[in-house]
């Protein structure tokens, strides 16, 4: 029961807005970690970093990530898993908008909840790409595929540690008190 | 729902954005799908990616060249019992040399398929598998750049891995025979019976469809590329025959073959150059096949299973 709760419903409104050159790298990071050579059921089971770090950003830092930043990262994404150009894009400007509408309420919950909202986010998104698929003309995966989303958010608490908190711990030390 | 406070307006809405990016994207693929019209931007990306597919592969490829390196030792100690405490003293440098014997007989092994056409093919090592569980390929690190064009065959000391079928700047895609729907014109090597495999999706499988089941082919039946399509030079071997099913409630036999090739375990592989063009066919000829194509212009590979 939270009756007198008068905390602002997101709780980071005046958080220090991160850095493009952080933001930069950790997309970086998140493609190199991509590209690395999965092949076979661990590529079925491969998390999405690139989508992991889209989805953080677009929470975390909205006005400098969306959906122009999530359909260019999709394009780079066809270009490496030699897909067809779009369909990445497709998936993530849908994962993205699915954040955007729901930031707010995401951002109440503590992680645990967060990762569920996650799930629920990139599984959907995920569908999208595999119906296309199929759509295409190739044979269904395997239900393996849900894996790929599931690992994903699986990674949401380690990514909120790496690339949120180095901001927070930086600002806690500069602070006075 | 998420509405943005009219003093901080930004833009359009999300969801007007996501219709926006949707048609976008949804274009693209038509575009990239339909009419292949995309190919500079997917070079151009494809530079853009480059560098950060080579740092991203690296770890794995030292991963790999380690677990060489210690199957490799396995085998020796096995070998070589009464030997164990010398070896175990040399075995940095025996390991290596052993690694490198063995890419030399690949690449040795690859030669004869050189000699029997009239230009010689490049060989290119094999990067990693494409990272897309839809399809079946493999990237390639020979490029525009060094001539391979889309379209070219791929082989292996075997035979036949794939044909080219995206070229980036300095990599390129194969798409493996196993591939569903890549199709190879064959020959049967004991009687010259003609056929069409095609891949069947599956790892190590080739499929031959409509095949009567009157025809002649037995288990074991060696395929080879027959040549007359033009893309593949005669004469290459392609699988071999592990299963027919002859039912005759069915019009066409059951036929699963075995690439020849290993098509999905190779370090090297060799780009040959599209064979010159065949004269062109007679004109009445020709126009008379154009009806038929138009009459039934992709066939349906599926019918009489």
């Amino acid at each position: 029961m939270r009756a007198a709760d008068l905390t602002p419903v997101a709780r980071d409104v005046m958080k220090r807005p991160a850095g493009l050159g952080f933001i930069f790298a950790s997309f970086v990071g998140a493609y190199l970690l991509c590209a690395m050579p999965w092949s076979g059921w661990l590529l079925l089971a491969r998390p999405d970093f690139v989508l992991l770090a889209l989805m953080f950003w677009t929470l975390h830092e909205p006005r400098m990530i969306g959906q122009g930043a999530a359909f260019a990262l999709g394009l780079l994404m066809d270009v490496g898993d030699s897909m067809l150009l779009g369909e990445h894009a497709l998936e993530y400007v849908l994962a993205v908008y699915l954040a955007q509408v729901f930031r707010v309420r995401i951002l109440t919950f503590r992680l645990p909840e967060q990762t569920l909202h996650l799930a629920g986010i990139l599984t959907l998104s995920s569908f999208v790409l595999v119906l296309l698929n199929l759509v295409l003309g190739a044979d269904f995966p395997g239900f393996a595929f849900l894996l790929s989303p599931l690992f994903t958010a699986l990674l949401w608490a380690p990514a909120t540690w790496l690339l949120y908190h180095p901001s927070v711990r930086r600002r806690r030390s500069e602070s006075p008190s | 729902m998420y509405e943005p406070l009219p003093f901080f307006h930004r833009g359009p809405s999300p969801l007007a954005r996501l219709t926006f990016f949707a048609l976008v994207a949804i274009a693209l693929m038509i575009a990239d799908h339909r009419f292949g019209a995309l190919e500079t931007v997917r070079l151009s990306l494809s530079v853009l990616a480059q560098p950060a597919q080579r740092a991203a592969s690296l770890p794995g490829e030292m991963f790999g060249r380690m677990t060489d390196y210690f199957t490799n030792q396995d085998r020796l100690l096995r070998e070589n019992q009464e030997l164990k405490v010398k070896l175990l003293e040399q075995s940095a440098a025996a390991q290596q040399s052993k690694l490198l014997v063995k890419e030399q007989e690949l690449l040795l092994n690859m030669a004869p398929g050189k000699s029997r056409y009239t230009s010689d093919g490049m060989i290119a090592e094999v990067l990693y598998n494409a990272r897309n569980p839809f399809v079946r390929k493999i990237v390639i690190g020979r490029g525009l750049t060094q001539g391979v064009r889309p379209g070219m065959p791929v082989i292996d000391g075997s035979g036949v891995v794939g044909q080219v079928t995206t070229v980036g700047t300095f990599t390129s895609e194969v798409t493996l025979l196993t591939e569903k729907g890549q199709a190879v014109p064959v020959m049967l090597v004991r009687n010259g019976l003609r056929a069409i495999a095609s891949g069947s999706g599956k790892e190590g499988a080739l499929e031959v469809p409509f095949m009567p089941v009157s025809a002649d082919i037995q288990n074991g039946d060696q395929f080879v590329t027959s040549g007359i399509d033009g893309t593949y030079p005669p004469g290459l071997g392609v699988a071999q025959v592990t299963s027919v099913e002859k039912n005759a409630a069915f019009v066409f036999a059951r036929i699963v073959a075995k690439p020849a090739a290993g098509v999905d375990n190779n370090r090297y592989v060799m780009v040959l150059p599209t064979p010159i063009a065949a004269p062109p066919a007679p004109a009445a000829k020709a126009d008379e096949r154009n009806k038929r194509e138009r009459i039934n212009p992709k066939g349906s590979r599926r019918e009489g299973r």
